[in-house]
């Protein structure tokens, strides 16, 4: 199975935002998510400046699917619900 | 100033265990537009709060009379009249030692009963001309003035007599540390670490005096000021897109080109870059911290950093000191400003518009404030060269 991209964007809205605390995912993820996904922080992707509003980060990006205001359980949730899809797939 | 030479200057000070504040006192000062630095260090009678009373007006007078190119036994005539008259020795004294310097490298010590200079080439004492001149009123105290051209790599050294004399009083250095003791180890630093920085060099001076002392405690005030002659350490910093698109290209060249070290802080000046370049830029997680965004690597770039934050807490490291036992990209952006001679700022002054959102959590200044008060603190303070331009 390919590891899931999580994309943290390291911009300074987003950080001030809370982005730092995401990061964390990086060094301390859920062990059993730990080796299935693979995190890099990235500058700004222009979530904030195409529309969706300054104050809506941080922005993370799971697969290529934006996600809004970020925290930590809202991007866990995301990659479980991607594995549970995979996996039904292949049943 | 000058492409040639440039002159750095570190100093480094001890008070005397028992007091609070320090006898002695340091004065330094660029004059840009003569390209020329004046130093001047000054050991009051006694020591404390009176000693420091006598110092610190005496370096004052001291620097403007140099500045404005006084006759010197008359300047010192006058400073030594103006000296309030101490209650139990009935005299007024304070001793100096003036360093005046020019970018060309004349150069011109003046010295009055503190120990006499080290001026150091090629990893010797080199002995300038010197001659001896004194007042009409004051045929006691003598002024040694020392001419010479200065080179470069060249290091003068003036210190207060708590250095020479450190050690006095304790058994293993009865005479205290001595000149020759001094020189010693001034040599072994030279010799070990030929491009010392002349802070590293005054406080390296410092701390082995210490350790002559009883107990490690300083039985006098000891000082140091370390003036070396050096090519200036160039540094770009680019920080913001510039007002007109049109211009990024030229920004791009301009750090390509540089002859120097260089800097990017911002991530949309970093993606111009890498993009105008051809780079590829990815993060440094070895600068993670909770409170300032990572920085990056892109080849031939020194540093990369985000922009307003790291900026931001910079200037609070400049005015506050550096925090040593953190490796963020702030304290590396702090370091390398600290550690260049010559800094060109290059300040896009598009205004991020995400910054001004009242939504943000917490206020975030505009970069042009933020880089004016950083280049005015490395000005004044760390006595850097600096020049700004808006794009």
């Amino acid at each position: 199975m390919e590891k899931i991209q999580v994309k943290i964007c390291a911009g300074t809205a987003c950080f001030v935002m809370g982005a730092p605390q995401i990061q964390a995912l990086e060094f301390s993820a859920p062990e059993d998510l730990a080796d299935k996904i693979e995190v890099t922080e990235v500058r700004c992707m222009n979530h904030c400046s195409q529309g969706k509003g300054y104050n809506k980060g941080p922005f993370v990006e799971v697969n290529g699917e934006v996600i809004e205001e970020a925290t930590m359980e809202k991007v866990v949730a995301k990659i479980r619900d991607l594995i549970a899809k995979e996996e039904e797939e292949k049943c | 100033m000058s492409d040639s030479l440039f002159i750095e200057i570190g100093s480094c000070q001890e008070h005397k265990a028992s007091e609070s504040c320090f006898g002695d006192a340091i004065l330094s000062k660029k004059l840009p537009e003569e390209q020329r630095i004046i130093s001047v260090l000054s050991d009051g009678l006694g020591s404390g709060v009176k000693a420091n009373i006598l110092s610190s007006m005496t370096t004052r007078m001291a620097m403007k009379f140099v500045e404005s190119d006084l006759d010197l036994v008359r300047s010192a005539e006058v400073m030594m009249q103006a000296l309030p008259v101490c209650q139990i020795r009935k005299i007024s004294y304070a001793t100096f030692s003036i360093i005046d310097a020019t970018l060309e490298g004349k150069t011109r010590v003046y010295e009055m009963d503190n120990p006499q200079c080290f001026v150091v080439r090629d990893f010797q004492q080199y002995h300038p001309a010197h001659h001896e001149i004194s007042s009409e009123n004051w045929k006691d105290r003598v002024i040694n003035v020392y001419q010479f051209v200065a080179k470069e790599e060249d290091r003068i050294i003036i210190m207060s007599d708590g250095v020479t004399q450190a050690g006095l009083g304790n058994p293993k250095y009865p005479l205290g540390w001595q000149r020759d003791g001094v020189w010693k180890l001034i040599e072994n630093q030279v010799r070990r670490h030929p491009h010392i920085s002349a802070k590293d060099l005054a406080e390296a001076i410092v701390k082995e005096a210490l350790t002559k002392e009883k107990d490690g405690k300083a039985g006098d005030d000891i000082s140091c000021v370390v003036v070396y002659y050096r090519r200036p350490r160039k540094l770009l910093l680019l920080s913001g897109p510039p007002f007109d698109e049109e211009k990024d290209h030229e920004i791009a060249e301009m750090i390509d080109y540089y002859d120097g070290k260089t800097a990017i802080c911002g991530g949309t000046t970093a993606n111009i870059i890498e993009r105008e370049l051809c780079l590829k830029c990815e993060m440094d997680k070895t600068t993670f911290d909770p409170n300032i965004p990572m920085a990056s690597i892109m080849p031939g770039i020194d540093l990369v950093t985000e922009g307003i934050l790291t900026l931001t807490e910079v200037y609070r490291m400049l005015k506050e000191g550096i925090d040593e036992d953190k490796d963020n990209a702030a304290t590396r952006l702090a370091k390398l400003l600290l550690d260049s001679d010559k800094i060109d700022f290059v300040i896009g002054t598009k205004i991020n518009e995400a910054h001004q959102d009242p939504n943000l959590p917490m206020e975030l200044d505009i970069r042009r404030n933020i880089v004016k008060k950083i280049f005015r603190i490395l000005q004044s303070k760390f006595l850097k060269e600096i020049t700004v331009k808006y794009v």
